[in-house]
């Protein structure tokens, strides 16, 4: 079997939450080692979190934290005092990366700041991924996936209705694009040449996003026009049909613009006589009679399921589809085929469902291979083996609140 | 002068179309490659053809969000109709290191430049598809825009007001986020190559990129069976009360706020001055808020919507509560915190406008690029294929007059 594109890369993750959990996770799919840090007693927050199975609180037992950790190994360690500090810079001294996702200024009070990370480990890549990033008024602010989310404009641009609260994903959106983001900059910046090696790489989720998607869209026409949109509720207004239309056992996204796809649904329906009409025939006029339009295609759509719907549109040339839901996603015969759902043994859950690596490479192995480990699960491996520690004091660390 | 960026010396030919495949260019570009996006008038690319444009000129060279989004890459144009374009592109492919496109499965063999001539011309190629749900499997021919790509991931089910119907993302969130992923693939192929010293064609589909945010609600179908519905803004595991955006003074005006421990819940109460309600049974503690949720983020919103949105925020930061104000697009452009970290730059088009995209949107120590601006059709024609590709001049005007290069 061919060797793993990141094997003998090692990346040391500091984190709570989503954001360093995922990004080192893209790095863990690929052969990377991960050590992953956590505090003594409660672990990474997202062991907190679940979901549990039969909703019961277990430490050992969180899906969102088996998710985001597969292949990874565990420590328990405080870095807040000395011994702590001392014993997480040794780790560091054998890692190429350190991921992380505290507020700055925490990291400055461990001492575990990049100045001072720098002038031991020069070749470290550091990266940083923070709601509001390192620098700028909201460095200091305190912060989740949400508040991230909606200062990048996304919500208010793009997502619920005109007269109500702007709305998130449904998910931690900000957090898994910020990670993404980090780990391509941190990927990239592992090909340097040793001599060139050691940066610190600053993301902020929000400014990524409104960057990347709201940014580009957007800011270039507001800046010269002085005119800016808001969300609509609906889909896209500019053209139609552009929505999500109830369906007899769900939603179908309802997509068909350019004159091909219009034709395509309308054979797809049957091609009723009102499909027909001259006026309809435009992808913006269409939209100008939304009110009418949309009802004639709802009274279609409710008479059929969702994956009728789709077959048919997409056999005719119209790029519709059905609304998957969780369960629909997570049971597609074509996820299976491409082996994108992985099964792996627990010893705490036993066997569990998760999600796959997301880019498939012909040329080498990746994806989870390992559950998720249990808090401090390698504190031998890592303590003992590693940094050749007695079991004495391993105990007095542990005595300690250190390990 | 900063250090040499990590792709120096990286060539790119991407064929992306759209907006997701020149931001994987794009990505790339940021990180030192040298990219080139080949396109052509025989079919302008749509992305090219979206207002509004600089100085209201309706011109695919100056679309103002096709330049954001294509910045950093350079362009040429090619009729890859014709076997003549064709035998160009391979010649380019063989000096470049990387190749990115997302077409559906099959186009680029249609075109003569799917994986084994393109391997054939240049063995450490490393090629990156992204089509909409990967080059294999029942789905893979499936079409979708990049708005309703996440509908089958499970992401739009999830989108919506707590207990309504799915409310669409009304753009392509997926795009920009799937373009990254193609630099990210890109970026392994370039790791194993370095090992092995082949290249490979990497499958990156974006549904299974998409998914990976599906997380949460995945696994709590695999724990539970459950089949979540839309949340609205809440806690994704429902792990944290009050979660939410609230109104505030003005029109639209809003802030996102939430409690997730014991000493923010303590923050929040001292920043609304002790209210009494907050003192219920039903709001004790982190279990109690969850479930009492709807009458939590009431009493809350009755307090905040009598606040200035940024005030309130500050406010509430100040008490060590996560608060941000929710922006609109012009806050964007006034924010302090984004005009203080340069997210939004004024720059010069080569055309002889002012526009404002983009800067560098991730900081590193180790300094940046200079901002490319996003390409004229065609710019790149000359230096690609007289110099990289040594055409002579008079075969290279042949090429252009037959509408080779167009």
């Amino acid at each position: 079997m061919a060797v793993a594109a990141l094997e003998g890369v090692r990346i040391v993750e500091l984190g709570q939450g989503v954001s360093a959990a995922f990004c080192t996770r893209l790095f863990a799919d690929y052969g990377a080692e991960v050590i992953k840090i956590e505090m003594p007693g409660a672990g990474d927050v997202t062991r907190s979190w679940g979901p549990f199975p039969a909703d019961e609180p277990h430490l050992e037992k969180s899906g969102l934290f088996f998710v985001l950790n597969t292949n990874k190994r565990s420590v328990t360690l405080d870095p807040s005092g000395d011994e702590g500090r001392d014993l997480l810079l040794r780790i560091l001294d054998g890692a190429d990366v350190l991921v992380e996702n505290h507020q700055p200024g925490q990291m400055r009070a461990w001492g575990l700041d990049y100045a001072r990370l720098a002038e031991r480990i020069p070749a470290l890549v550091m990266i940083s991924i923070t709601p509001f990033g390192q620098t700028g008024p909201y460095a200091a602010w305190k912060g989740c996936d949400l508040n991230a989310y909606h200062l990048s404009g996304t919500g208010s641009r793009y997502c619920g209705r005109p007269d109500e609260a702007p709305l998130e994903q449904g998910t931690f959106s900000a957090d898994y694009f910020g990670a993404y983001v980090a780990a391509t900059w941190g990927l990239a910046s592992l090909l340097t040449q040793d001599a060139e090696r050691g940066e610190h790489i600053d993301v902020s989720c929000a400014e990524a996003i409104a960057a990347l998607f709201v940014g580009a869209q957007n800011i270039g026409g507001y800046a010269q026009d002085g005119s800016f949109e808001k969300r609509t509720g609906v889909g896209m207004p500019l053209a139609a049909p552009a929505t999500i239309l109830p369906c007899k056992d769900g939603y179908v996204w309802m997509l068909a613009l350019e004159l091909g796809q219009w034709q395509g649904l309308a054979r797809a329906m049957g091609n009723p006589d009102w499909t027909q009409t001259e006026l309809f025939q435009d992808m913006f006029a269409r939209a100008q009679h939304a009110d009418v339009i949309y009802p004639l295609l709802e009274e279609w759509t409710r008479r059929h399921t969702k994956q009728e719907i789709m077959d048919r549109c997409q056999e005719h040339g119209c790029p519709s589809t059905a609304v998957f839901t969780v369960q629909d996603a997570a049971q597609h015969p074509h996820l299976d085929e491409r082996g994108f759902i992985v099964e792996l043994e627990h010893s705490v859950l036993g066997s569990v469902r998760t999600l796959g690596a997301p880019v498939l490479l012909p040329q080498a192995p990746g994806g989870p291979r390992s559950a998720a480990p249990l808090l401090g699960q390698h504190n031998g491996e890592v303590y003992g083996e590693r940094l050749g520690l007695g079991e004495e004091r391993l105990r007095e660390l542990a005595a300690n609140g250190v390990i | 002068m900063g250090r040499s960026l990590p792709l120096q010396g990286i060539r790119v030919a991407n064929f992306g179309w759209g907006w997701l495949g020149p931001v994987a260019g794009q990505t790339l570009s940021r990180l030192g490659a040298e990219v080139y996006k080949v396109e052509s008038h025989v079919r302008v690319d749509i992305n090219r053809t979206i207002p509004p444009f600089a100085g209201g000129e309706r011109d695919p060279d100056r679309s103002l969000q096709n330049h954001a989004g294509w910045a950093g890459n350079g362009s040429i144009t090619l009729d890859l109709k014709r076997s003549e374009g064709q035998e160009l592109a391979l010649r380019l492919v063989a000096v470049c290191d990387v190749v990115l496109e997302n077409f559906g499965p099959g186009v680029m063999e249609k075109l003569g430049l799917g994986w084994e001539p393109l391997r054939a011309a240049n063995p450490r190629l490393v090629m990156v598809s992204m089509p909409a749900a990967g080059l294999f499997g029942p789905l893979s021919s499936v079409r979708t825009y990049g708005m309703s790509l996440s509908s089958i991931t499970g992401l739009d089910s999830l989108t919506g007001y707590h207990g309504g119907p799915p409310v669409p993302m009304e753009n392509a969130f997926a795009d920009p986020l799937g373009g990254t992923i193609g630099a990210f693939a890109a970026l392994l192929g370039l790791h194993q190559r370095r090992r092995s010293g082949e290249g490979q064609h990497i499958d990156f589909s974006q549904q299974e990129g998409v998914m990976q945010l599906v997380g949460p609600a995945f696994m709590d179908f695999t724990f539970n069976g459950r089949v979540a519905g839309p949340i609205g803004n809440r806690h994704p595991t429902a792990a944290a009360a009050p979660h939410g955006v609230f109104p505030c003074a003005g029109e639209d005006r809003w802030i996102s706020l939430a409690v997730r421990d014991a000493a923010e819940w303590r923050g929040l109460r001292a920043a609304m001055d002790d209210p009494a309600w907050a003192e219920d049974a039903d709001f004790a503690d982190g279990a109690a808020r969850v479930a009492h949720i709807d009458a939590l983020h009431e009493r809350i919103a009755a307090w905040s919507r009598q606040h200035d949105d940024y005030a309130l925020a500050r406010r509430l930061q100040d008490f060590g509560v996560p608060a941000a104000p929710v922006l609109n697009v012009a806050d964007l452009l006034r924010d302090p915190h984004y005009a203080a970290r340069g997210t939004f730059i004024e720059v010069e088009h080569p055309l002889g406008f002012r526009e404002t995209v983009y800067g560098h949107y991730v900081k590193t120590s180790r300094g940046q690029p200079a901002y490319r601006p996003g390409p004229t059709m065609g710019e790149d024609n000359r230096h690609v294929f007289q110099e990289l590709l040594e055409i002579p001049p008079a075969r290279f005007e042949a090429l252009v007059k037959e509408r080779v290069i167009y």
